[in-house]
């Protein structure tokens, strides 16, 4: 083992200085602008630009909108896959293994498909109010039906980890002949024991949202990546602080909720 | 599972049965649903648009192999190559780095520093993106601190060729490298070490003949997802406006929005058909490679 | 196959394994504290200790997988602290999963042969006699998740084996075994051991298993020998009351010592061995060396009886609280029910005596 340590020594500050040069750099190229010397005016204005915090909300919205769906759609669908139709989770398996095989990119050219037969074949039938309404471009839901679909991969292995280490039946069956009902039962012994999965998957699927970018820019729509993008053309010190900002402030959120979530952990055991 | 339960009458039984069936397929069914909505339908519209040719003239739609076989010449055939020659370099080179520093922190003492690490990557791997093409247009594009501070470009350093965007895309296939390989290296056990130490094998042999070996589904595993990672990857590329690299996922959304030619929608949807294929191919291969790791290293 | 065997026991003779003064401390855990110990050729000499006692760590300076911060390891009188895992020539077994998954049970067996260059055919030539000798003849080409917990640690034993070591060694290797495997392996080990003559140290936490494989047992406590001695003496003349204590069932008695005899129970009864300085004293008593029998004005009761087949062992609560087990074959045990009013003697022997608990 002693002898590994120089090799690994090496290997970490190679890493270290691949992931951070770029931070700092980045960092340095928004202070120091040519021509005007160092100036944190790339930080102070990012607030007033103009569809920072417009876009940036709809990020939030969007990205809370999808955490609810995926958590509605998988966990019943995975606990009942544990409790009462095994049989079902082959199929459970490839659906939520698809979206893998489809980039995100085909997924939205399909996805503009579709929302175009609205004016092209439904516009008589009331189906079109409900193509219109999901593409509003203040809540676009059609961008959180992408994301779930989208999150479906990450969100499956988060969970199907976080169940295989409990044993759902029989945490059921003791929460039953303890006089529970069945949804106290889930609610009560078996939500709080995937507390961790649950956390995981929301956390996984926030960073996707709020970074994704294809979907929306191929749909029309402008959420937080989509104005980085935009107005890295006039403002190009300003895109990059937003962008540095915006990797470490998430990087910051993953690490102190990881800390909270394994203390949580430690705690339920002892 | 009934025979746990208590003991009751004939009638409750039944019914018991009954309720308990019932909630488990319908507790999946909404997933199912949903999945075929979102999910389906679009994918259909695009096997139905990839097939579809709207005559010119009459505007009628009738079905053609057309599409597709535009899709694989010229422009758009270069930039699927591309695509795949890049996707290919960058997981390979990122899949080693990636085990190499998995290595480093799993079997580090400081609990700290793994957490961390594992945390980074998760982001990196899942955020990346936008983010992290402006950070390398800020660093090492043509007006970036180091190409600025170092004169890279005299060098012949240009962020916007091949291997300028195999640099970024490291930049996320690395952590999820990490992320992919961690619970594999985790998963190897120290009594195999030592076995193969006490069968009178060096360190070398070790992982010649047992580390590797036992690796080998998740390491390929990896390089699988991390193919498709790259292969997928668009808002990196989108972002480093003025790329030379010919990229598939870029000829794709030039087609959709009509950039160079008009009228090119179905030939953008046989393009994506193309990606499902390539990126299926590979995954099919994925699957049974990580049933076997999971097996051995549960 | 038997050619094999006997060639083995002829072509080498069975080796001696010398721990001298051996240190090793983890961070502050001192994980042995001078031991020393000497295994004579061909003997099966079987590690015991509480967990935490250090005797896996001893195993594991002889396999080379762990250096000592001080003192030496001889093979055949010679140091081997020096020479790296790979070169030691001691085969070992791991307590459980230690089969390359991706080998199947020949190619595992084959392993240490292939690193050393063997030719393939040879090696699964080899290979396959070993897997014959531990009954696995027809399970070759198996995968180690297709065997179960006991085949594969046969197999594991056959791939200690496959190099001719010099001294076998087994770390726990039954304690992931369910009871019945575990006794067929535990003779299994033991017919094979006797036919190789191979000097083997068996590490172990459970006594039963020790006593009754071994030809010596070392108890360890603390990072120190307690008692090296053959299992009879050991359970008979255990000279320590830790060793009494870990070794088999034993009451504690309060008693009053007086120069070299104690007073216990209202009898005065010789000491064994050393005694403490202190006259107040427990006596170490075991179950089957007790008397029990009714008596209506005893102030001793029977709290409790569990039927082991031949016999019966009761608990006994004295006057003073202190609970005795006793054995009592089970005809004489049926009249003497819980609640049953009893007094309590000893037989006039020796007995071991120790500085009072608590």
């Amino acid at each position: 083992m002693a002898r590994l340590n120089p090799w690994r020594w090496c290997v970490l500050a190679c890493a270290g200085l691949y992931f951070l040069v770029p931070l700092a750099a980045s960092v340095v190229f928004t202070v120091d602008v040519p021509g005007q010397g160092v100036t944190f005016d790339a930080y102070t204005h990012i607030l007033s630009a103009d569809g920072f915090l417009s876009s940036l909300l709809l990020s939030l919205e969007l990205a809370a909108a999808t955490i609810a769906a995926v958590l509605l759609l998988m966990v019943p669908a995975m606990v009942a896959l544990r409790l009462g139709a095994p049989k079902l989770r082959p199929v459970v398996d490839v659906v939520c293994s698809l979206p893998l095989v489809v980039p995100p990119i085909a997924l939205a050219a399909g996805m503009g498909t579709v929302l175009k037969w609205g004016p092209e074949h439904l516009s008589r039938t009331p189906l079109f109010q409900t193509f219109v309404a999901i593409q509003n471009p203040s809540f676009p839901f059609v961008l959180v039906l992408a994301y779930v679909v989208m999150a479906l991969p990450f969100a499956y292995r988060a969970l199907d980890a976080g169940l295989r280490a409990i044993d759902v039946p029989t945490l059921v069956e003791a929460a039953r002949s303890c006089g529970a009902s069945w949804p106290q039962a889930l609610v009560r012994a078996v939500l709080p024991n995937l507390r961790g999965a649950l956390l995981n998957t929301s956390f996984l699927t926030l960073a996707l949202v709020l970074g994704e970018f294809t979907v929306a820019q191929l749909l029309g729509f402008q959420p937080f990546a989509v104005w980085i993008v935009t107005v890295s053309g006039s403002q190009a010190q300003l895109s990059v602080a937003v962008s540095v900002l915006s990797l470490l402030v998430t990087w910051a959120l993953l690490l102190a909720l990881a800390g909270f979530g394994g203390r949580s952990r430690t705690a339920s055991r002892g | 599972m009934t025979a746990t339960l208590p003991k009751a009458g004939a009638v409750p039984v039944a019914s018991m049965k009954r309720r308990r069936r019932a909630p488990g397929w319908l507790a999946v069914l909404p997933l199912l649903v949903f999945t075929a909505l979102a999910f389906g339908l679009p994918a259909l519209a695009m096997f139905n648009g990839a097939f579809t040719v709207k005559g010119q003239t009459t505007g009628a739609t009738s079905y053609s192999l057309s599409n597709l076989t535009t899709s694989l010449h010229g422009a758009y055939l270069t930039a699927l190559l591309g695509s795949v020659k890049l996707s290919a370099v960058s997981a390979a080179i990122a899949a080693v780095l990636g085990l190499s520093l998995a290595q480093a922190v799993v079997t580090s003492r400081f609990r700290a520093l793994r957490e961390a690490v594992l945390t980074a990557s998760g982001v990196l791997a899942n955020f990346g993106g936008v983010p992290l093409a402006f950070a390398f247009v800020a660093t090492l594009g043509n007006s970036g601190v180091l190409t600025r501070h170092l004169g890279l470009a005299k060098h012949g350093w240009d962020l916007y060729s091949f291997w300028g965007l195999i640099t970024v895309y490291l930049y996320f296939l690395i952590p999820l490298m990490v992320l992919t390989i961690t619970p594999a290296l985790e998963g190897l056990r120290s009594h195999w070490r030592e076995a193969a130490r006490n069968n009178g094998a060096t360190a070398l042999q070790y992982w010649r003949h047992v580390a590797l070996p036992v690796l080998a589904p998740s390491l390929l595993g990896g390089l699988v997802l991390l193919f498709g990672s790259a292969f997928a990857a668009y808002a990196t590329a989108a972002a480093m406006v003025g790329s030379s690299v010919p990229l598939v996922t870029l000829q794709i959304a030039d087609a959709i929005s009509g950039n160079v030619l008009v009228g090119q929608e179905n030939v953008a949807l046989a393009l994506s058909l193309d990606m499902v294929l390539v990126a299926g191919l590979v995954m099919a291969m994925y699957l049974p490679l990580q049933r076997r790791s999971a097996r051995w290293l549960a | 196959m038997t050619a094999t065997t006997r060639d083995k026991a002829v072509a080498e003779k069975a080796a001696t394994v010398e721990f001298r003064r051996l240190r090793r401390e983890f961070g502050k855990t001192i994980a042995l504290d001078g031991l020393d110990l000497a295994v004579r050729p061909g003997e099966l000499l079987a590690l015991l200790g509480p967990s935490g006692c250090g005797k896996t760590t001893a195993l594991r300076l002889l396999a080379g997988f762990e250096h000592p911060d001080a003192g030496e390891v001889l093979v055949d009188g010679q140091d081997v602290t020096g020479v790296p895992a790979h070169r030691r020539d001691a085969g070992m077994v791991f307590q459980s999963y230690s089969l390359f998954p991706h080998l199947s049970a020949v190619d595992n067996v084959a392993f240490g042969l292939r690193m050393r260059k063997v030719r393939t055919a040879e090696r699964r030539a080899r290979a396959a006699v070993l897997l014959e000798l531990v009954g696995l003849g027809d399970k070759g080409e198996r995968f180690p998740h297709q065997l179960s917990g006991g085949q594969q640690q046969r197999v594991a034993l056959a791939r200690a084996l496959a190099l001719r070591p010099r001294v076998l060694l087994l770390d726990e290797p039954l304690s992931a075994l369910d009871a019945k495997v575990r006794l067929t392996l535990r003779e299994e080990i033991r017919r094979l051991q006797r036919e190789l003559g191979i000097t083997t140290l068996f590490v172990t936490h459970d006594q039963e298993e020790a006593l009754s494989m071994a030809d010596r047992v070392a108890v360890m406590r603390a990072g120190r020998l307690e008692q090296c001695a053959p299992p009879s003496e050991l359970y008979g003349r255990p000279a320590t009351a830790f060793v009494a204590e870990f070794v088999g069932t034993m009451s504690r008695i309060p008693g009053h010592l007086d120069g070299t005899t104690v007073e216990v129970l209202g009898q005065r009864l010789p000491a064994d061995g050393e005694v403490p300085a202190t006259p107040e004293v427990d006596v170490l008593v075991r179950p089957e060396a007790v008397h029990v029998a009714a008596e209506g004005q005893g102030d001793a009761r029977v709290v409790a009886t569990a039927f082991l087949g031949a016999t019966t062992r009761l608990t006994v609560r004295m006057a003073d609280g202190v609970e005795i087990k006793a054995d009592l074959s089970t005809h004489e045990a049926a009249a003497l029910a819980a609640g049953t009013a009893v007094r309590v003697s000893l037989p006039r022997r020796p007995v071991l005596v120790a500085e009072r608990a608590h």
